[in-house]
């Protein structure tokens, strides 16, 4: 698995479980599921006042706000319409299943629920790609706190929209190897004509953030900035950029934390097989043992 | 090979050859104990002079006989902030298995990455030779370790990064 | 010729420090890197173990045999010192009084008997003798100027001088007249007055001295060094000139005369090295060795390799094995059979745990 899913494995799962159970003609069951997604993203599946008829699927984000200010009702308004409800306490989002009104196909409305995260991020990229289309310059300069002490930053210029992460490298080893990877993926345009270009700087912000309130410093700090084309923004490609862009983040962590567990398997077994070595050392010492009936075996 | 890693080498062996003529010597400082006196230090006249085989500014070997004991401390090569890391993890994973590794010092001696430490116990139950060799391969290794482990890391990053730009149209 | 008959035994306890024969070379003694003595007698072609000396709580590092009165002498790092007689059927251990406050490091009875000699980590060489009227076994020392832990001794055939060889990177011939003992000593090429701890030859040496020999005569007096040298004097030329051997080898770490011209020496090399005094000159003429034994049988069932693979990732064990007889460094050098102008076969004992008894009866290489 090379590149991440956009969408909610879990949710997909248990709903497609549920619907298929009452479409075949089942007693819907009790549903109670709490868990998690990147960004520190909460969902709880849950049956409203016990009504196992029905099925919320509830989100919550810390920076839900943040989207709201950039029209992220909108956006979910016009995804999900009447299968919005009052968001349940604690939950920024929460959505309703009646089981009784499923359609015969579901699988779009499963698609579409498991993508709720997705779509919570979504509507900040569009509002901008709208400013880029639109050639409106000016714009104040989206600012999304998608983790504690990680930013995403959106701007709109006639020709193109910047996306700028922040991100933080806990482990000073995780720096360099972050580092290793935003080489590869600042060269990765060599190898795609269409992606998007890439830059980075590592320990403090890019110049356009210079004038940014709040922009971190610090030697575990890195900036990737994303330079995205008319030819990404537009209507036909935005909803693919979208699910791209929106988990770059997790998915550069991902591969910084498997290259690190790959080297340590490696380690692990140079280690061992430096250890036989040594062991070429030792002479071969037969050492008579008794066994519990008396028995004598020879170990080496 | 390269030209200069094999005469480097047979320097490392030929010093380590000679530098592991071990004996066991108690201590004439504390009564009763048997100590390494390279570990120790107490009496300078059981130690011997240092030796320190460079191949370059990089890469060198120090090795400190005394009479019942020798450390050997390796300097790994590290031309980079990639080859640092790795050095430093494959050190420090191996000498948190310093109990498998008979002769591996916990601790490395300070401007190097890896010591070990034989003593007379080790030479008088293991065959001096092989530990010679296990040296020398070790060194020989390591380099070649590290550097395939960079390869590694590179081509990963490599992969992703274009897999992930690859699926923007 | 360099090859000579060989004999050997593997006596299974482990790295052996020292060893020590008795009178008719049926039984000989050794000592492990453990604190026991093992003693083993000749028996139906083999070595049984018939005593095991326990008294030492720290390993052993010394032992002697005196031939004529049956006593050994032990010594080891818990700073002590036993003689053992044998009595009814047992060995029984008596104290010495030696007053050591540092590991004993070897041990030595003088040719007569009277009394023994033990260099110490204490920077010391105590001269035990027996007092009659304590009954007990008491040591003076001879301290000045010694500096280091005293590594070897050997004593003079006359029974009053004592070669030291120590840490302090010098080899040393001391007087070591007991007055109670001994019969005034009669003056000889390295001195005439004697009182104990008269110090009558000092010879730097560049590195430590690992052990030190009279020859028969008395006269000469050879040192290995841990610088993989050998020293040698001729007191009957010059007893304040050391003529020093440099060897490509590694470092020595016992040698022994075995004719008044020719001695062996041992070491890391792990084989036995003749060594001759020609013309006055001390060279190097071979090494006496035969090749390993070849391994008892080749490890072909499937468990073996597994074994193997799984412990070393190696397919077999070749080449492991030394192509010497010994497998680690000789620890020891002992004459077993001829007179002390003429030994004709000697043993060796090492850290791989082997006693071997060389012959040298036809070897021309020796000189007399």
């Amino acid at each position: 698995m090379i590149l991440l899913e956009q969408n909610n494995q879990i949710i997909s799962e248990i709903l497609e479980q549920k619907f298929s159970n009452v479409k075949e003609g089942g007693q819907p069951d009790k549903v109670n599921v709490n868990f998690c997604d990147f960004d520190g993203v909460y969902y709880l599946l849950s049956n409203p006042n016990g009504d196992k008829s029905k099925i919320r699927l509830s989100i919550a984000l810390k920076f839900f706000k943040e989207l709201q200010q950039h029209g992220a009702d909108t956006l979910l308004q016009r995804e999900y319409g009447s299968l919005l409800v009052t968001p349940e306490p604690q939950f920024n989002v929460t959505l309703e299943f009646d089981l009784n009104a499923i359609p015969n196909d579901y699988s779009e409305i499963l698609r579409k629920a498991s993508m709720l995260k997705r779509n919570c991020f979504a509507s900040v990229f569009e509002k901008y790609f709208e400013f880029q289309e639109a050639g409106q310059e000016g714009q104040k300069r989206a600012v999304i706190n998608y983790r504690e002490d990680e930013t995403m930053y959106i701007e709109a210029k006639p020709d193109r929209v910047t996306v700028i992460f922040s991100t933080l490298f806990k482990d000073p080893d995780d720096v360099i190897i972050g580092k290793v990877f935003l080489q590869e993926f600042r060269e990765g345009r060599k190898a795609s004509q269409t992606a998007p270009s890439v830059l980075y700087s590592l320990g403090e912000p890019p110049m356009e953030l210079r004038d940014q309130p709040g922009a971190r410093v610090g030697d575990n700090v890195g900036y990737i900035t994303f330079i995205l084309f008319p030819r990404h923004t537009n209507k036909k490609t935005r909803d693919n950029t979208i699910d791209l862009i929106h988990t770059f983040r997790d998915y550069l962590h991902y591969h910084i934390k498997c290259s690190k567990g790959y080297l340590h398997s490696r380690m692990r077994a140079k280690t061992s097989d430096f250890l036989k070595v040594l062991n070429r050392a030792r002479p071969e010492v037969k050492m008579e043992k008794k066994t519990f009936s008396g028995r004598t075996f020879l170990a080496s | 090979m390269s030209a200069t890693l094999a005469p480097y080498l047979d320097a490392v062996k030929s010093t380590l050859q000679a530098a592991l003529c071990l004996e066991q010597f108690s201590s004439q400082v504390v009564e009763r104990h048997d100590k390494p006196e390279v570990e120790v230090q107490t009496s300078k006249e059981l130690l011997m002079t240092p030796v320190v085989v460079a191949r370059n500014k990089l890469e060198r070997v120090l090795i400190e006989p005394s009479v019942n004991s020798v450390r050997i401390s390796l300097a790994i090569k590290q031309s980079d902030d990639i080859e640092r890391i790795l050095a430093h993890k494959f050190t420090r994973f191996m000498c948190q298995r310093a109990d498998n590794f008979v002769i591996l010092r916990r601790k490395p001696i300070e401007g190097y990455d890896i010591s070990f430490l034989i003593t007379n116990v080790h030479t008088s139950s293991m065959y001096k030779h092989k530990l010679v060799d296990f040296l020398i391969h070790f060194m020989q290794e390591i380099d070649k370790e590290i550097s395939d482990m960079k390869l590694a890391l590179n081509a990963r990053a490599r992969v992703s990064a274009e897999e992930f730009l690859k699926r923007f149209n | 010729m360099s090859g000579c008959p060989v004999q050997h035994w593997d006596l299974g306890v482990g790295p052996i420090n020292c060893h020590a024969w008795n009178k008719d070379r049926s039984q000989i003694a050794v000592s492990t890197s453990d604190c026991e003595i093992y003693i083993f007698e000749w028996t139906k072609g083999s070595w049984v173990n018939i005593h095991v000396l326990k008294e030492h709580d720290f390993p052993v590092t010394g032992i002697d045999w005196a031939p004529n009165s049956n006593r050994i002498v032990s010594c080891s790092q818990d700073k002590n010192a036993y003689v053992w007689t044998f009595e009814g059927n047992q060995w029984k251990p008596e104290l010495v009084f030696i007053r050591l406050s540092r590991a004993a490091t070897c041990v030595k009875w003088s040719p007569l008997e009277n009394k023994f000699a033990v260099g110490s980590g204490s920077k010391l060489v105590a001269i035990c003798y027996y007092e009659k009227e304590n009954n007990w076994w008491i040591a003076k020392h001879i301290k000045k100027p010694i500096k280091s832990t005293v590594k070897c001794i050997d004593w003079h055939p006359d029974n009053v001088l004592i070669a030291i060889g120590s840490c302090d990177l010098k080899a040393r011939v001391f007087s070591a007249y007991i007055k109670e003992v001994d019969e005034k000593p009669s003056p000889n090429p390295w001195g005439s007055k004697m009182p104990l701890g008269t110090l009558l030859c000092e010879q730097a040496v560049k590195g430590w001295v690992n052990h030190i020999s009279f020859s028969p005569s008395g006269c000469r007096l050879a040192w290995v060094a841990h610088d993989a040298s050998i020293g040698f004097i001729d007191a009957n030329v010059d007893n304040n000139t050391a003529q020093i051997v440099r060897t490509p080898n590694l470092p020595f770490t016992s040698i022994k005369w075995i004719t008044e011209n020719s001695a062996i020496a041992g070491g890391h090399d792990c084989y036995p090295t003749l060594v001759t005094v020609k013309d006055g000159k001390l060279v190097i003429v071979c090494k006496l060795d035969i090749p390993a034994a070849e391994k008892s049988k080749v490890s072909n069932t499937a468990l073996e390799l597994f074994k193997s693979i799984d412990k070393r990732s190696a397919l077999e064990h070749a080449n492991i094995k030394l192509n010497t007889m010994h497998q680690n460094f000789i620890t020891e050098i002992q004459p077993h059979s001829g007179s002390s102008q003429n030994i004709l076969k000697f043993s060796t004992c090492s850290v791989d745990g082997q006693v071997a008894l060389w012959d040298l009866k036809n070897n021309t290489a020796v000189i007399h």
